[in-house]
């Protein structure tokens, strides 16, 4: 036992030595007589800073931003319920808790995490890529190219968080004659369903964001604006636009706090 | 069903059942037999036993040999389920509740056994039997509490929680962990009133780990006391006295027991 800890901590000072090593061996490569920093671009770096002031408020803008931001919050907004849809059964397979026999439910929650995996490992806008060829630039194809990684990564935290409840009262329902289905209505879900809307909020807002940038696949929206008033160097447009971004994430965090406290409460 | 379960004679047959933690062994060999309608007590100081025997006879864990028949059916081999809450329920020392839930679904959750899955999942929305939990709660005196969050009851509010759960199991054995160990007097008399009226107004048998011997002798008709894994003594409970628990419980008493023996 402590001659395995010892060898543990030396082959992790060996790792350590060797990533040390890379970094310095890297610096070679930099060229050190030129300059370090692109010192035209803090100048470029500057305008836009400065350009803060004043952001363009015109009624005409103003109402174009809520648009786009209306658009890509319906776009996370029904990609996150899908998701919630598509991860919180295979969470509950993946879990392993719900299966009578132990040997087939362990070999489902397997196979199921290893799906879940896949799913997100695959990045939203990759997904986008691929559904844009298969339905064009629809609804559609944002929808689910937001709900496939979400939900992976959905059914991967409720499958944790199923588990990692407090296991007596689940005895005690157990004791009560309650099949392990019965067991997750009235034990994990009630004593897990804080933190899971706490979690799916906090994902929502990480998918106002994905939504955003599926402009990269030519998808309206926020994100689709900003690259548009970009190209024109309107860097006023840009901030009024990121002030709507920064807003819709806000609201979303005080409507999670609120729901999570009425619960708790 | 055998003749003597019937009869009501052995509900309950133990024969030669134990229990080791890795090298610790909770519980040496032991046989019991307790009969239906049976009010027990089990006596002995921390680490005796006592929860490993209510723990083993609830099936809750497995005993490591032995033979546990309950109602003439070997309790080692069965499943949880519907058969199993029929026969025995268990009031654990923290009562176990989901807290949740609010109270009136932590009573339902007694009938979870007996009821379909759909009938189940219902419930959550429109609380099925529930005039059969209003009645349960106020034979427990929290009536009121229905529909309050189940968090938010004191330690004695759950514990009634947990007794009405019971109630709607059904079960012919209750089993109680320690029931009164975090009450003040009057509370604990008062709540073994409630679970002893609860036993006999079915004919259910009683099985609870009490310390006190004015307890045992008023609400137990039979007392078991546990040493170190082992039965001491297994008597009508008008025979305990003070003296024969005392010597159960010393702390310092290295000599091995021997019951009835002058010497």
């Amino acid at each position: 036992m402590g001659r395995r800890e010892l060898r543990l901590l030396e082959s992790r000072r060996l790792l350590t030595l060797l990533l040390a090593g890379v970094f310095l061996w890297s610096l070679s490569s930099v060229d050190w007589k030129g300059p370090l920093i692109h010192t035209g671009g803090v100048g470029a770096f500057w305008d836009f800073l400065s350009s803060l002031f004043p952001p363009d408020l015109s009624p005409g803008f103003l109402r174009l931003a809520l648009t786009a931001s209306w658009q890509t919050l319906a776009y996370a907004v029904a990609g996150i319920t899908l998701a919630v849809l598509i991860g919180f059964p295979l969470g509950v397979v993946a879990s392993g808790s719900v299966s009578g026999s132990p040997r087939t439910g362990l070999g489902l929650a397997v196979a199921v995490r290893f799906t879940l995996a896949a799913m997100r490992s695959i990045h939203e806008l990759v997904w986008a890529v691929l559904f844009v060829a298969a339905f064009g630039l629809s609804s559609l194809t944002v929808i689910l190219a937001l709900a496939l990684p979400y939900a992976g990564i959905l059914g991967r935290i409720y499958s944790e968080l199923f588990s990692q409840v407090r296991e007596e009262p689940l005895r005690s329902l157990r004791a009560s004659g309650a099949s392990p289905f019965r067991v997750l209505l009235y034990g994990r879900l009630p004593m897990a369903l804080p933190d899971l809307l706490g979690y799916t909020f906090y994902r929502l807002e990480c998918a106002i964001r994905s939504a955003a940038i599926m402009s990269f696949v030519g998808i309206r929206g926020l994100g689709f604006e900003i690259q548009l008033s970009l190209n024109d160097l309107l860097f006023g447009q840009v901030w009024t636009l990121l002030l709507f971004m920064v807003g819709m994430v806000v609201v979303v965090d005080l409507w999670s706090t609120r729901v999570r406290r009425s619960l708790v409460s | 069903m055998s003749a003597a379960s019937l009869n009501g004679s052995h509900l309950i047959e133990a024969d030669g059942i134990s229990k080791s933690y890795g090298r610790v062994q909770a519980l040496a060999p032991m046989s019991i037999t307790i009969g239906q309608g049976e009010r027990v007590a089990l006596a002995g100081p921390s680490g005796s036993g006592k929860t490993t025997l209510l723990y083993l006879l609830a099936g809750v864990i497995q005993p490591d040999s032995g033979d546990l028949l309950l109602g003439g059916q070997d309790l080692t081999r069965q499943k949880p389920g519907k058969e199993k809450a029929g026969l025995v329920g268990l009031i654990h020392q923290q009562y176990d509740l989901v807290p949740h839930l609010s109270v009136l679904h932590n009573v339902l959750a007694g009938r979870l056994g007996q009821w379909s899955l759909f009938r189940s999942l219902i419930s959550l929305v429109w609380p099925q039997d529930r005039h059969v939990a209003e009645a349960a709660l106020a034979q427990m005196g929290i009536a009121d509490k229905i529909h309050e969050r189940t968090s938010h009851l004191s330690g004695g509010e759950q514990q009634r929680v947990a007794m009405a759960r019971l109630m709607l199991q059904g079960s012919r054995v209750i089993l109680a962990d320690e029931p009164v160990s975090s009450l003040d007097p009057a509370r604990a008399e008062d709540l073994l009133e409630i679970l002893t009226a609860l036993a006999s107004d079915s004919d259910k048998t009683l099985i609870a780990s009490i310390h006190a011997p004015h307890l045992m002798r008023k609400h137990f008709s039979r007392v078991i006391g546990l040493r170190e894994g082992r039965i001491e003594f297994d008597i009508p409970s008008e025979e305990v006295t003070d003296q024969v628990l005392e010597k159960l419980y010393d702390l310092d008493r290295s000599e091995p027991f021997v019951w009835g023996g002058g010497n």
